[in-house]
């Protein structure tokens, strides 16, 4: 009898499927991460990419935490690098780097603001917070209280007082504040469950749209700043289908209504407003107050899950959920227990988002090519995770990685990042969550002195430097500098033949050959 | 007997894949060498103009006048070409045309917000499956296909910004989106800066496709054959930079579709539509007139008038009224009511839409009505489902058998529990 206990036991621990449950209590989280994407392609007969080459990481790890390319000179030290820790340390190095705290503030503009506009004050929040590696409920409570009277950093209220702007000749959009104020901190977009409960979607109440909409229907612009009208009175509303007229107090989607509090007329401030210099009051009850004390909270599941849905599709290239803000139970996660996981684990950090990321960097998942397994003749669903996911760059990575490649002064960014935001940002209110190519971007690319005249010889830059080098010298230095890896053997012997047609025209040349490096897709997108 | 031009083996295989296949496989193709080919692709062309009236045209000033009744307004009614058919005096150019239109004037649809509406209008309000349905100009592009232009298939001229609108196209994907034309212009950096010769130009581009077919060769492909499409669309359009040069159109058609907005917007339609441009949308914007609604009308229906009826007269003196479907539509109508601010709101019950050309029947026809004042669709209501079955079949497209494949999931082309108005129908 004990023999076959043993004996069961053993096969217990070998069984794949159980490995990530027995896996839970002693292994890191990347490892447990990993556990939970190896069980379900297994399972289901995936087949799984190999590790990215060194030279793919390298360019991978770059573009995530320094927000561009590597140079050429730290592409060849990295592939020099014999070490077996390199990839931790060089993860190491980025996420302590500089640079994060710009590329944090890029992507999150980015993903918070979509393209709503610019503010000086917006972007010095956005990196002091990610060089102070400011908790993401610390964040987010600055942004949906909009302090007027915060003045260490008034540039987190730009999230909310840009979208209180008037847009051309339309009032305020306040449905439009509320759906993405669903949308970027809870992962749920409400905006069909405005006027009735959601067709399609049993959990999106109108109920939820409404009580979220009160928190902000008392909102307005003074000036610069944030201010709020009293509220007093639960707002009413009817489904046009029910017409049963109902009324809410401010509330989470889900969550019991907030009691207004009954303020005789004239006494809902402890400061008044004044109305000579547009000063905004200060209320007894602001529902400002009362969201950003309990939107971001580690009690508050939609909050926690959609950060870390949002953080896992920043660096894999699609959410855990997805679409990002459709977090509802008839569609869950790819791996529900992973996102739970992600989720307890960056709470339990006290929504650490440099420690998420490193952890989700460390992922074998990560680290896969986005070259597809040898035994599959085509692409396993995105959902698997099998493949590394293309993933589109900003407009910011492609001007700063386009400067690195080609040896260009850093200080040129100035003038050309409104080119590069036209040619390669979307329109505003549009999410940047896939590459989408577009002849706007094609044409730039194409015929735009903003990329041409960076290719133009100039003393010190890639194109006069490697021109006077041999064939191959040059093309290997080419093809470090822009693609971060060395010519395959039929693409070295392309480009010499075009090198070849022009002996007398070599840099010109030698530019053609960049541009096409440039232009290519592989160029173009996360890899 | 004589053979068909087309059927040569090796035009065959090359024509099956302009028409049956992908935008992006066949817009690279150049106009065929041989003229009698291209003459009878040419003679196969179904295209279609869309003309849209954001806002929504008052069906009442124009396709529907109700005159001695409570919400009638002030204008009167004229009689057309068509011995029977009355319009609203304000499209009198139109009127002259009638032989050519056919008008539904029972046209009564769900949504009355402009911000859902313009869309659910446009994707065709299908029965909900949890995907984003095409607009319809991403659709005839999907099911028409390029044609034999080597244009994009969807090309939109609108006032304002240009560029390339992806998200039309809903679950088809980013090549079946709009090229925006805004305010008719080229798109910026169209033309290629004169320091870089053709040749080196090819040798560039050369090299870059290497790159791209060795890079996809291992990868999934989709992203860059999108990407490759971008940069095919703009090599062909730079061979058209002409289109662009209304001036050098007789100053009778500039007289006759007028210098304004709608006017140029609709010139370069034509243009757009000789070239072979399977689906040329028009947007005009401004029409939704909810305070003093009539002289709003008297300024801006002239506007249309015109030039939409300047552009079926060409057609028809062309004979592309063969192939080229013309529809003049909005999100809605507007309300019979007329508001205190002498305005007319939102109206989807009752409202018209106007179509004339490839498919439609010939000689003037009015299909449907409304009720005396009105105000609704008594009998048989229209909805944006009947039109798309309408206008897909007028294309020569069956939509009950006709279906998208989406990711392995089939998908009707327009909502399935509706069907074509048939008494417009060729």
């Amino acid at each position: 009898m004990p023999l076959r206990w043993t004996s069961l036991l053993l096969v217990l621990i070998a069984s794949e499927g159980l490995r990530p449950r027995l896996a839970q209590a002693e292994e890191p989280l990347h490892a447990r991460l990993d556990a939970f994407i190896e069980a379900k392609a297994k399972a289901d007969g995936i087949p799984l990419s190999t590790p990215a080459d060194d030279a793919e990481f390298v360019r991978r790890a770059y573009l995530d935490f320094a927000g561009r390319i590597p140079t050429a000179a730290e592409t060849k030290a990295f592939l020099a690098d014999t070490s077996a820790d390199k990839r931790t340390k060089l993860l190491d190095k980025l996420l302590g780097g500089q640079e994060y705290a710009t590329r944090m503030a890029d992507l999150f503009n980015v993903m918070l603001l979509e393209r709503l506009g610019d503010n000086p004050e917006w972007i010095k929040f956005l990196k002091e917070s990610f060089e102070k590696n400011m908790p993401w409920d610390a964040m987010v409570k600055k942004m949906l209280r909009a302090d007027p009277k915060e003045t260490a950093q008034p540039g987190a209220a730009f999230w909310l007082a840009k979208r209180l702007e008037n847009y051309g000749q339309n009032p305020v959009d306040y449905s439009g504040l509320t759906r993405d104020v669903g949308r970027i901190f809870l992962g749920k977009n409400l905006q069909c469950a405005e006027c009735h409960d959601h067709l399609f979607i049993p959990d999106y109440k109108q109920q939820d749209f409404q009580g979220l909409h009160t928190f902000f229907k008392n909102t307005y612009l003074a000036k610069t700043v944030v201010g709020e009208r009293p509220t007093v009175e639960k707002t009413p509303f009817a489904s046009v289908f029910t017409k049963v007229q109902m009324a809410t107090a401010p509330a989470l989607p889900g969550a019991v209504m907030i009691d207004i509090p009954a303020l005789t007329k004239g006494m809902e401030f402890s400061e008044q407003p004044d109305k000579k210099t547009g000063t905004p009051g200060v209320l007894k009850f602001s529902p400002l107050k009362e969201i950003s004390e309990r939107l971001p909270t580690k009690a508050n599941a939609d909050f926690t899950r959609n950060a870390a849905n949002r953080l896992w599709f920043m660096l894999l290239g699609r959410g855990q959920v997805h679409p990002l803000d459709l977090h509802h139970s008839k569609n869950p996660a790819s791996h529900p227990e992973l996102l739970d996981l992600l989720a307890s684990e960056f709470a339990g950090r006290n929504f650490d988002i440099k420690y998420l990321f490193r952890e989700i960097a460390l992922t074998k998942t990560y680290a896969r090519s986005s070259k597809l397994p040898a035994s599959a003749n085509k692409a396993a669903p995105a959902q698997y995770f099998a493949t590394a996911i293309e993933r589109r760059l900003t407009a910011e990575q492609l001007l700063q990685s386009t400067l690195i490649a080609t040896g260009s002064d850093p200080k040129s960014a100035d003038t050309l990042r409104p080119k590069f935001v036209k040619a390669f940002a979307n329109q505003a209110r549009e999410p940047e969550e896939e590459f989408t190519p577009s002849l706007k971007a094609a044409l730039f690319v194409l015929h735009d002195d903003a990329v041409l005249g960076l290719l133009a010889p100039k003393p010190g830059n890639l194109v006069e430097r490697v021109a006077k080098l041999s064939d191959a010298d040059t093309i290997d230095e080419l093809y470090l500098a822009i693609l971060s890896r060395k010519p395959s053997t039929d693409e070295r012997t392309a480009i010499t033949k075009v090198l070849a047609k022009h002996p007398d025209q070599r840099t010109e040349a030698v530019g053609r050959v960049a541009w096409a490096l440039l232009a290519s897709m592989e160029f173009g997108v996360n890899h | 007997m004589p053979r068909n031009p087309l059927c040569t083996p090796t035009d065959h295989r090359v024509t099956r894949r302009r028409f049956l296949g992908s935008a992006a496989s066949a817009v690279g193709l150049s106009s065929l060498a041989n003229p009698l080919v291209a003459e009878e692709l040419k003679k196969q062309r179904r295209q279609v103009l869309f003309v849209w009236l954001d806002g929504g045209m008052s069906q009442l000033e124009s396709w529907d006048p109700k005159p001695n009744t409570p919400f009638g307004g002030p204008f009167r009614p004229i009689q057309t070409a068509v011995p029977g058919i009355q319009i609203s005096e304000l499209l009198p150019q139109c009127a002259k045309q009638m032989k050519h239109l056919a008008i539904v004037r029972s046209v009564s649809t769900q949504d009355d917000s402009h911000s859902a509406g313009v869309e659910r209008i446009q994707r065709g309000d299908p029965k909900n499956r949890g995907v984003t349905y095409p607009l319809l100009g991403s659709a005839v592009a999907k099911l028409v296909g390029p044609g034999d232009s080597g244009l994009p298939p969807y090309i939109w001229v609108k006032p304002m910004s240009g560029g390339f609108i992806y998200k039309d196209a809903g679950f088809l994907g980013p090549k079946y989106g709009a090229l925006a034309l805004g305010d008719g212009k080229p798109p910026e950096n169209l033309l290629r800066p004169k320091a870089i010769t053709a040749e080196e130009d090819n040798e560039r581009n050369d090299l870059r496709k290497l790159l791209d077919k060795n890079y996809a060769a291992q990868r999934r492909t989709e992203l860059t054959e999108a990407n490759s499409y971008a940069y095919e669309m703009a090599a062909q359009l730079q061979k058209k930079i002409e289109l662009f040069d209304l001036s050098k159109l007789p100053q009778k058609d500039q007289d006759r579709y007028g210098t304004h907005d709608l006017g140029r917007h609709m010139l370069l339609a034509r243009r757009l539509l000789e070239e072979g441009v399977t689906f040329v949308k028009v947007t005009s914007y401004g029409w939704d007139t909810h305070g003093d609604h009539f002289n709003g009308a008297a300024s801006l229906h002239p506007k249309f008038d015109k030039p939409f009826a300047a552009m079926i007269e060409d057609l028809a003196d062309r004979g592309m009224l063969d192939n080229v479907l013309v529809i003049a539509c909005a999100e809605f109508g507007r309300t019979p009511r007329i508001n205190g601010h002498i305005g007319r709101d939102h109206w989807p019950q009752a409202w018209s839409v106007a179509m004339a050309g490839r498919g439609i029947k010939k000689g003037g026809v009015v299909a449907g009505k409304t009720n005396d004042k009105g105000t609704d669709v008594p009998n048989d209501p229209v909805d944006i489902g009947g039109l798309f079955h309408t206008w897909f079949r007028a294309l020569g497209i069956d939509p009950t058998d006709a279906q998208y494949g989406n990711a392995g999931q089939p998908l009707p082309i327009a909502h399935e529990d509706m069907k074509a108005v048939k008494e417009v129908l060729a």
